[in-house]
């Protein structure tokens, strides 16, 4: 009789274990890409928010010493000696939006106090106010676009 | 012609009566109010909004002072809520320049309009109550001890999606206590690290509080929390017959003095 | 007529198909008796399901009569009330984002949601259990109600005590 390949040792998993096992790590992947799917569908694609680019008037409608506020851009101009600035007014605490005062800027909500460069002088918000990058647009006017955040101090210059 | 049938057959009124009993039987087969130990058992047993029950019940767990119905009350509101809720949105529109318009109208318009909001409105805030309550007695008589760990976990997510319901509920009439109270809500959110931002902007749809926001928070507050809570609750529901009823003192190691085995 | 065995809850019908309702742990078959300290669910538990349900719903018909929900003024993005203040269940978080955002507003929270979970994995030992209060758990007790009130006391802290700017007041001045 010829003799069949015999094998020496058992295999350290069997067939059906095996296609059990990948069986399941299918599954677990087409679940795992739905789930992201899913995830990615929700995430908000479009920003369907208020604009990020906002022409804020000739730059000489705007006098030194003065925080100009655009309520609903929810930004002060500043104008300065340096230039000018665009610094957010919504509090980095809590999202409350702050009021100008004297020395800078104030929060109604749980009274974090800023200055006038918006760094944080009081109260419980963690970081200054947010400062977006201000430019000129070919027609003149100012241009602020809240997608770009600079570092507190940088004054854009004409 | 009729008179000679009537010893063999039905007459018009005894038909009418045979079909109504019929039809009734077909809808509730055991009666009106059944005396008896096997009406009373397939009165449970067989009907399916009763069923959630077992058939029998201990006797301490129907003590007032043990429960004090604190979860039957949180049910109760929750079916209160489901109901106003829905006849509001008959009237509702989640969008920030209607919403707040249409609040005035139920308030001022609508025939009782106010009533449907303010029921909705007192059975949430009670609902939060009732559930932290509840949890609290559960606590309190040791009820969540084995084999009843599971039923504890599935609680505390139904609490959590009591809370996710007021809150997001919180944000649609669109006054100022909405819109402030879910902006300083949204941005402790957003303090988690790594996840908090993706989580803010999910549940805004944007980077401030809008229009995107409350349509998201409309959607999870009318269907995906209600729907969530409503599963877990017939879990709930469904662990505590298969836990063997309410916890009960018997069930303590030390078995107490005076029980008959 | 069907023949109903009133000795039996359930009678001995030849006519009857069973099926597994459920399976139980025990050390001994209780087929046919009837534990003292067990009531029919129809009526005892029911009628008092309804007592609680008619009760809940005439208290908010009366409630929804005497008070009128709140609606304050249309939102305004430009001009936050002073102090703005989440929904009350919340506001002893608040109180404590006030410290802190990331410890009161999220590594807390988190915590208390974890620790409430693996609640009963911890404490497993089947004492006190079904009696308010049981003097064997007093310590488990004792740290829950301790919770309980420490939340409350911040609730009605972030509730009653904290005017504008979210500073300290006296509610009744
Ligand atoms: C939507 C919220 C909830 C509803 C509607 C609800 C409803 C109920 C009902 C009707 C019962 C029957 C006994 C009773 O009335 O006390 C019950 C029992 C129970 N609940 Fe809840 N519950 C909710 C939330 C919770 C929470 C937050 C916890 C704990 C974290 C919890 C844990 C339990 C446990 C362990 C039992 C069994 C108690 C025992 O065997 O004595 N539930 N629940
Ligand atoms: S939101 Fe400005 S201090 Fe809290």
């Amino acid at each position: 009789m010829k003799k069949k390949h015999v094998r020496t040792q058992q295999p350290e998993i069997d067939r059906r274990t095996f296609l059990t096992a990948l069986g399941w790590i299918g599954v677990g992947l087409s679940a795992a890409v739905a789930a992201l799917g899913n995830l990615l569908y929700l995430k908000p694609a479009v920003d369907y928010g208020p604009p990020t680019l906002i022409r804020a008037g000739k730059p000489d409608e705007y006098k030194e010493g003065i925080k100009e506020v655009l309520e609903n851009d929810r930004i002060a101009i500043v104008r300065d000696k340096k230039g000018f600035a665009a610094i957010s007014v919504t509090c980095t605490h809590l999202g409350c939006t702050v009021r100008t005062s004297d020395a800078g800027f104030e929060c109604p909500c749980h009274g974090s106090q800023f200055d006038n460069d918006g760094l944080v002088t009081g109260g419980p918000a963690p970081r200054p106010l947010d400062w977006y990058q201000v430019s000129v647009a070919p027609n003149g006017e100012l241009e602020i676009d809240k997608s770009v955040k600079v570092t507190p101090g940088t004054f854009f210059t004409m | 012609m009729a008179t000679s049938q009537a010893s063999t057959t039905l007459s018009l009124k005894e038909k009418a009566i045979a079909f109504f009993n019929t039809l009734y039987r077909a809808l509730f087969r055991y009666g009106k109010m059944p005396q008896d130990a096997e009406g009373q058992s397939y009165a449970v047993f067989n009907n399916l909004f009763l069923h959630i029950h077992s058939v029998k019940v201990s006797k301490h767990s129907l003590r007032f002072t043990y429960t004090f119905g604190l979860g039957i009350i949180a049910t109760c509101l929750f079916l209160v809520l489901v109901f106003t809720g829905v006849w509001l949105m008959f009237y509702y529109f989640p969008s920030a320049t209607e919403a707040y318009n249409r609040m005035l109208d139920l308030r001022s318009s609508v025939d009782f309009g106010f009533v449907l909001r303010n029921i909705h409105k007192w059975a949430a805030e009670l609902m939060v109550v009732f559930v932290i309550l509840h949890m609290a007695r559960v606590f309190f008589t040791g009820a969540y001890k084995p084999p009843r760990e599971f039923n504890w976990v599935i609680g505390v997510l139904l609490l959590l999606l009591t809370f996710g319901l007021s809150f997001t509920g919180y944000l649609l009439p669109w006054d100022q206590l909405a819109f402030w109270a879910i902006t300083v809500g949204t941005s402790i959110a957003g303090y988690a690290p790594v996840l908090g931002e993706p989580i803010r902007k999910f549940l805004l749809g944007a980077d401030v509080v809008g229009q995107e926001a409350l349509v998201r928070f409309y959607v999870l507050h009318v269907v995906i929390l209600p729907g969530l809570l409503s599963i877990f609750l017939a879990i709930h529901f469904w662990r505590i017959r298969k836990d063997g009823g309410l916890s009960h003192p018997n069930e303590n190691e030390t078995p107490v003095k005076g029980t008959a085995q | 007529m069907r023949e109903v065995n009133t000795k039996h809850v359930f009678p001995q019908d030849p006519n009857k198909t069973y099926g597994l309702m459920e399976l139980m742990k025990g050390t001994k078959p209780t087929v046919g008796l009837q534990p003292d300290d067990m009531v029919f669910t129809w009526p005892h538990l029911l009628i008092r399901e309804l007592v609680l349900f008619a009760i809940v719903v005439a208290g908010l018909l009366v409630a929804a009569f005497l008070f009128d929900a709140p609606l304050e003024e249309i939102a305004n993005p430009n001009h936050p009330p002073n102090p703005a203040k989440a929904p009350w269940y919340f506001l002893g978080l608040q109180e404590l984002v006030s410290y802190s955002a990331f410890v009161g507003g999220v590594l807390i929270p988190t915590l208390i949601v974890i620790g409430l979970m693996l609640i009963p994995f911890i404490d497993r030992k089947k004492i006190g259990i079904g009696k308010w209060f049981a003097k064997e758990r007093a310590l488990a007790n004792g740290l829950f109600l301790t919770f309980l009130l420490v939340m409350g006391a911040l609730i009605i802290l972030g509730t009653y005590f904290r005017g504008a700017n979210w500073s300290f007041v006296v509610p009744w001045e």
